[in-house]
């Protein structure tokens, strides 16, 4: 195992549904699509597969070296971005308001980082790693409707591991279980899969001060 | 543990001073006096329905600061741990007594307010708060409805009958910008969280309504409050 950077240069900017998006949850999510196929998509809902998974990062105790993201430059900000998505349910025959009442478009918000480029660090098999990465097409939220597209993937070597604390910060939710001192925690999830209430312990926030068992 | 909510003060300092002069260009004052007068005759019978926002914390100190002598009632509905967090529910419930210390302030909780199923099903919460209303049994209900607000609130009307009780809206006609430099001229208290949402939605769209609540998916708030909010979505 290597201890890795990868970078994703971006076409468009990233649509965010939390303030960072996770590579474990990123790799697992292809993963999934790899070796199901077809299946991914009439999976049960609300039933975590992943644990049967694995995905080519280190382990530490029960959670993956891999970083949260980093959006780059720095300076970048947040902007709002509105827009209408008509709703998921049948629609009957014949015409039908789309501007008011029942089949109304949701009209709907989300915040986007116009970022050029998206980083992570993670320890793990480079091979592997770089073959998942490069099936990622687009990363974040409302990648239909064109965020987050992926331009090249970068995945190289490091010196340090940095997937778990660099210069002292914390690179990714670590539960407060697994840390001698800590800046700021909150209750979160810590492992894929994220939207799993199995998943939530109190952690250390990302890129605050944290000191590791 | 920390749960500030971040907040860019230089720019709040900018818009402050915005409000400020809008204040005095659009003769906010004056409307204040008159949302007082004509609230006067409504809050002996009446009570003053209080959410903890902008417009509402800023009916409640127009009616405490002019009618000083009149013993007011508040009503305060506290949506549960689920649906507001913990610490801005203490910030609004202390604001609420900062601005009017003498009033008489009853606050009422909905019952699923602790369960997950307060954030999807809210017809419940319609039921258990009307009827919490009707046993109230106050003649008036002082509501802070602005005129701008929508069309559906635009064509309501400054008092409205309604089968148990009679709505009053006594700041009907402040906009958006009025209700701000209300606020920041008088330096009402108001939840900090609304400084975050102002910065990305604009002041005018700025609103304080229930977190990670399904109700509010088709506008897609809860996707907003998972950047912003993120510290509460496990709560």
């Amino acid at each position: 195992m290597q201890n890795l950077e990868i970078v994703f240069h971006l076409k468009t900017s990233v649509a965010l549904g939390s303030p960072w998006i996770s590579l474990d949850s990123l790799l697992m999510h292809v993963k999934l699509l790899d070796e199901l196929g077809e299946k991914y998509f009439s999976l049960p809902t609300k039933v975590a597969l992943h644990p049967e998974i694995d995905i080519p990062l280190k382990r530490w105790r029960d959670l993956y070296i891999s970083s949260v993201s980093i959006f780059e430059p720095e300076s970048v900000n947040m902007y709002l971005f509105s827009f209408f998505k008509r709703g998921d349910f049948p629609f009957p025959r014949g015409r039908i308001s789309r501007g008011s009442g029942f089949f109304k478009d949701f009209y709907l918000k989300v915040i986007y980082v116009p970022a050029l480029r998206v980083r992570f660090y993670a320890t793990g098999e480079i091979e592997e790693v770089r073959r998942l990465a490069e099936k990622v097409s687009a990363v974040g939220k409302e990648r239909n409707i064109g965020f987050g597209f992926v331009k090249k993937v970068e995945v190289r070597e490091v010196e340090n591991e940095w997937g778990l604390v660099k210069d002292g910060k914390a690179m990714r939710p670590i539960p407060v279980k697994y840390l001698k001192s800590f800046e700021d925690a909150t209750l979160m999830p810590y492992k894929p899969p994220y939207w799993s209430k199995k998943s939530i312990d109190l952690c250390a926030v990302p890129f605050t001060r944290v000191e590791l068992l | 543990m920390s749960t500030a909510v971040e907040i860019d003060w230089k720019w709040l300092r900018r818009w402050r001073e915005y409000f400020l002069v809008w204040y005095d260009e659009s003769r906010v004052e004056d409307k204040a006096v008159e949302a007082a007068s004509f609230m006067e005759k409504y809050v002996d019978e009446g009570i003053l329905s209080v959410s903890g926002g902008k417009d509402s914390m800023a009916m409640l100190h127009i009616a405490a600061a002019v009618l000083r002598n009149r013993e007011l009632a508040v009503f305060h509905w506290d949506h549960g741990a689920a649906l507001m967090p913990r610490d801005i529910e203490e910030e609004i419930i202390e604001n609420i007594k900062s601005v009017a210390p003498n009033a008489k302030l009853i606050v009422k909780r909905y019952s699923f307010g602790r369960d997950e199923r307060a954030r999807y099903d809210w017809r419940p919460w319609y039921r258990e708060f009307f009827s919490t209303l009707k046993e109230l049994g106050y003649r008036y209900h002082i509501l802070g409805i602005r005129r701008d607000e929508s069309c559906r609130r635009a064509s309501r009307g400054r008092v409205v009958e309604r089968r148990n009780w009679v709505e009053v809206h006594p700041i009907y006609e402040f906009t958006w910008r009025d209700t701000w430099a209300y606020i920041f001229r008088h330096s009402v208290p108001v939840p900090k969280v609304y400084f975050a949402y102002a910065k990305l939605l604009g002041w005018e769209k700025a609103r304080l309504v229930t977190f990670f609540d399904r109700e509010f998916e088709k506008y897609g708030s809860p996707q907003l409050d998972g950047v912003l909010m993120w510290r509460y979505r496990t709560v």
